[in-house]
């Protein structure tokens, strides 16, 4: 088992040693958000500003099931990310047709009209008020009302997503998509429909946007309205950039620093935000590659010190 | 029969006609050269062969197929791969992972594939042996953008060749080489003659001239003479529109 994953688990048994046990599983559902957009980000180099399009709309159908239906979690689990596919299939499809800005502006704009369309439907949806009174049924024995035992069944299912993830990239898809990100005109010369290509991340990533709705759903028992709106897109963007886009983990570390940043400082500091603000700006100016790549810089000084130290003596 | 044939192809850009009614053939296993001074169109020629661009008029037929118009991913399956003039490779991409994307392109019997890229053992074996071919095989672990640029367009060949192509279109493969290097390149093309139908297009006559089995000459956007490289040497228009003092008469 690879360092990595060592270090994964660690963090996943820590964790709700260390903060709230709704922290310590919010951690993970942003990170499996992380994860899905990062597939774009990242892999494909594709800014995409709408995450939330999928995230949200998951997030009402399976809070909706759950309220209504009295269905099996993993139905519902299933079905989330099913929504989060489709949704993002029927968006990623007209976003793809254009790039650069124009392409960045699509997601916003489509993301804005999904967020118009629940803010209006108050009747499924409650509006502004949100979506209430969300449980959280028993599955397999596993009481999930309880807080830990939703937090060990959330962490399962970040661990079984990163480890998808993790197959996705690795394989020829994950350089195909790594391809049109460097060079899309070369790309499709020697022989990849870019645009396809494009979707299918589109609708990856998607996937494990609904997932991470719906597990957001049952945490806080409700669907804000702001779980599909602008605010949650730029997140998930803000959160993976400062973790590192350029490695799979990035966005792990992103979700981590986020979601804890936001949960722990926002208590004692109202302005926190500005604190993210400043964060994200020493790594656009200094580390591109986040704090991953701020990590392997440090690990690289410390070494190299260390060896000059063995030379001297 | 010829493998590639064009029939009054044109292409314009507004009041610009950058390639005027071109009429070609390229027989099969043959390398078919093709010269004229910068601007004279033979760079949107290969841009109209792989779909890049669709002609303003004509028509393009691979193998007997007409193809005109057909996207570039599309004429990368049916067989045509080509290298560019201005390097267009994947910078952040290993050397390895330039080639074997396109190895992949090719084979894509498998579908997409779940497992690991670096699972597949004999794609990886061909991206070598392409890497091999051009003399990068021992660069392969290396990000490309750290390549010189000679390296690079080693590598930009080494591309095309991974496709396995049945017609491989050469756009100044030696562009901006030292002349050590530009001997190899030539050397590595030659190697290439017999193995592919090949079109090359150079502007270096000296490598042109020893290298082809038939140079067609473009001028202004048009095929001013078409013929063997004594031919050409001989043909008094070619000599005024273009070798003029270049090659000795
Ligand atoms: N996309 C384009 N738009 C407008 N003009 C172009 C375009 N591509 C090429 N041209 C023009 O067409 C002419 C032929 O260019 P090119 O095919 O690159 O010549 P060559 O490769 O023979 O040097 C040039 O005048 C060039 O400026
Ligand atoms: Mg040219």
């Amino acid at each position: 088992m690879s360092r990595a994953w060592i270090a994964i688990l660690a963090a996943v048994v820590l964790l709700p040693m260390l903060v709230r046990h709704a922290i310590a599983t919010e951690i993970w559902i942003f990170a499996i958000f992380g994860l899905g957009l990062n597939l774009l980000l990242g892999y494909t180099g594709l800014l995409s500003f709408g995450q939330a399009t999928f995230f949200g709309s998951a997030a009402y159908v399976g809070g909706y099931l759950l309220k209504h239906g009295g269905v099996n979690v993993l139905l519902v689990l299933a079905l989330g990310i099913v929504v989060g596919a489709v949704s993002a299939a029927a968006v990623g499809y007209l976003c793809v047709q254009r790039s650069g800005l124009y392409f960045i502006m699509l997601t916003f704009a489509l993301n804005q009209m999904f967020y118009f369309t629940a803010y209006q439907w108050t009747s499924v949806t409650g509006g502004e008020d949100g979506m209430p009174g969300i449980p959280r049924p028993a599955f397999l024995g596993l009481r999930l009302s309880e807080p830990l035992a939703y937090y060990v069944f959330v962490a399962a299912c970040f661990v079984i997503a990163l480890g998808i993830m993790k197959r996705v990239v690795e394989s020829p898809l994950g350089k195909i998509l790594q391809a049109i990100r460097e060079n899309e005109v070369r790309a499709q010369a020697i022989g990849y429909d870019a645009r396809r290509f494009k979707l299918l991340a589109f609708v990856i990533g998607g996937a494990f946007s609904g997932l991470a709705g719906v597990l957001y759903a049952m945490l806080f028992g409700i669907v804000p309205l702001e779980a599909i709106g602008f605010v949650f897109s730029g997140n998930v963007v803000f959160g993976t950039l400062i973790g590192g886009s350029g490695s799979l983990y990035g966005p792990v570390i992103g979700a981590f620093v986020f979601i804890w940043l936001s949960e722990s400082v926002s208590v004692i500091w109202q302005r926190w935000p500005l604190l993210l603000g400043v964060a994200f700006v020493i790594v656009v100016l200094f580390f591109r590659g986040g704090l991953v790549e701020a990590w392997d810089r440090l690990a690289t000084w410390w070494s190299v010190r260390r060896l000059r130290g063995v030379a001297e003596t | 029969m010829a493998l590639l044939r064009t029939e009054d192809v044109t292409k314009t850009f507004g009041a610009l006609t950058a390639v005027n009614r071109v009429t070609l053939a390229v027989e099969e296993g043959t390398l078919h050269s093709i010269i004229g001074p910068n601007g004279a169109g033979k760079t949107t020629l290969f841009n109209l062969l792989t779909g890049q661009a669709p002609p303003t008029s004509g028509r393009i037929l691979f193998d007997g197929r007409d193809i005109t118009g057909t996207p570039p991913q599309r004429i990368a399956h049916l067989g045509i791969a080509r290298s560019f003039q201005r390097t267009n490779v994947f910078p952040a991409l290993s050397v390895l992972d330039n080639v074997w994307v396109a190895v992949f392109a090719r084979s894509r019997r498998r579908g997409l594939g779940w497992r690991p890229a670096d699972r597949y053992p004999d794609l990886t074996e061909r991206a070598l042996a392409a890497l091999g071919e051009v003399g990068l095989g021992d660069n392969a672990r290396r990000a490309a953008r750290e390549l010189s640029h000679g390296e690079q367009r080693q590598l930009e060949l080494a591309i095309a060749l991974a496709a396995a192509p049945r017609l491989l279109l050469l756009d100044e493969p030696a562009a901006g080489l030292s002349p050590d290097e530009t001997r190899k390149m030539v050397a590595l093309v030659r190697g290439l003659k017999g193995r592919y139908t090949i079109v090359l297009i150079e502007h270096k006559m000296d490598i042109i001239m020893t290298i082809s089995d038939r140079v067609s000459v473009m001028h202004f956007g048009s095929l001013i003479a078409e013929g063997t490289p004594a031919e050409i040497q001989r043909h008094a228009e070619v000599r005024r529109a273009y070798l003029g003092g270049i090659v000795a008469p």
